[in-house]
């Protein structure tokens, strides 16, 4: 049996990772986390909003994904996010600066669906400040 | 033989012609890279897609509790395809050499070969709405002068509608023609099924287990919003793909019509210099014998 699995991000704007990994764990939209280890038995489920991470030389790295599909298979997992992007990839003043927005859209919320959008963006950028403070290696 | 004036006349006429492609050449490789850039980073997301869907779905066995009815019907169950509808994707603007008339001539084939009935046409770009009206197919819906920020908008309105017509019984399948971007020189016609997937159901993918997905947290569910997904995805990259052959196929055209028009003018400078050799010539010899007599 193999002994790494070929983990591969990809989003419509463009394929975020690809290498041979030791272990992965990503956010479901309905059952928490998977994590997953060479070997695993075929499975398909909804990709949620959080951060995934897989090891590599013995060594944590974060990817950060918004919803989409996972497919699992002995030797590999494809991520097909809506969105999702590598530690490099965050702008950390964009996403600071999203947040400040929508703590102020979230205090200022009249409807329900205000509420909602607000919280779905505050969510989306701690997720992104997240994953840029805890750089690879050092985890939660 | 033509007098020098008008020699110089066309000469002049040609050069802004030439300008005219030349510039033309020039926007079209800038819409190109900008398809081309969306195109190839979204192809590897379609194919992943559909491998995906190839490997989970082409291995749910007749056992898997599918709902009848549901979105994963249409990909399990083809029917006998009675109806059909059908997406032809063109372009509005001409000069772009054999992009459309590929493209339409592809769609007649398709036309006159099928025996399911086409119920519903939707046409994008003018080319195309031009070629229904011709051939007095009722195109349900024109989509005209579309950006590529607006791809998106289009696609959702297709997959929805086309969804919501096979479950309705209306339709059996969905089917695009669009021109598939190989290079920015090449395009190849071509005509996609999108659904019913046409799921080779042997021995695929380079697992050596069988071994059916597990869908979590349950099947209908997941194929619920993956199938939709997948659909929309696949119409999108079509829409890239024909937008960036149009492209390629324009630069090639007038980067070719910009080479004739300069070979042309070559020729025209050369008539336009033995003529005007000559008169000068005649010129001095009637100088010569003048001063002679």
């Amino acid at each position: 049996m193999s002994q790494s699995i070929k983990l591969e991000v990809v989003t419509p704007e463009r394929p975020v990772f690809s290498a041979e990994v030791a272990e992965v764990q990503f956010p479901t939209a309905a059952r928490g986390y998977y994590g997953i280890l060479p070997g695993h038995t075929p499975l398909m489920t909804e990709v949620g909003d959080g951060l995934l991470y897989y090891v590599q030389d013995g060594q944590k790295h974060w990817l950060t994904v918004f919803g989409g599909f996972a497919e699992v298979g002995p030797d590999r997992v494809t991520i097909l996010a809506r969105e999702s992007e590598t530690v490099e990839m965050i702008d950390l003043e964009r996403a600071e600066a999203s947040r400040q927005r929508a703590l102020k859209l979230l205090k200022e919320a009249q409807t329900e669906h205000d509420l909602a959008t607000a919280q779905a963006k505050l969510d989306a950028s701690l997720i992104r400040l997240q994953a840029a403070g805890h750089p690879a290696g050092h985890g939660f | 033989m033509a007098g020098l004036q008008d020699i110089r006349r066309r000469i002049r006429s040609v050069k802004n012609t030439q300008q005219v492609t030349k510039a033309m050449k020039m926007i079209s490789a800038v819409k190109l890279r900008k398809s081309q850039e969306r195109l190839v980073a979204l192809r590897p997301y379609a194919g992943k897609m559909m491998d995906v869907v190839r490997r989970v779905v082409g291995r749910i066995g007749g056992d898997a509790e599918i709902q009848p009815g549901s979105a994963a019907q249409a990909f399990l169950a083809p029917r006998e395809e009675k109806r059909i509808r059908v997406v032809l994707v063109a372009s509005d603007k001409g000069l772009c050499g054999g992009f459309n008339a590929n493209v339409l001539k592809a769609a007649t084939a398709f036309v006159e070969q099928t025996s399911s009935e086409i119920v519903h046409l939707d046409v994008v770009g003018k080319r195309a709405a031009e070629w229904a009206r011709k051939r007095k197919l009722n195109a349900a819906r024109e989509y005209l002068n579309v950006p590529i920020t607006g791809f998106q908008h289009v696609v959702t309105e297709i997959s929805e509608g086309a969804a919501a017509q096979y479950h309705a019984g209306e339709i059996d399948a969905l089917y695009v023609i669009y021109n598939y971007f190989n290079s920015p020189v090449a395009q190849t016609p071509t005509v996609f099924k999108v659904f019913p997937m046409e799921l080779d159901r042997r021995a695929e993918g380079r697992d050596a287990i069988e071994v059916s997905h597990l869908l979590e947290p349950d099947p209908n569910a997941v194929l619920e919003t993956l199938l939709p997904r997948f659909v929309e995805t696949e119409l999108l990259r079509n829409l890239l793909e024909s937008s960036a052959s149009e492209h390629g196929a324009r630069m090639a055209a007038m980067d070719k019509a910009s080479n004739n028009a300069g070979e042309m003018i070559a020729k025209l400078t050369l008539t336009m210099n033995k003529i005007r050799q000559a008169s000068i010539t005649n010129q001095i010899i009637e100088i010569v014998s003048g001063a002679n007599a």
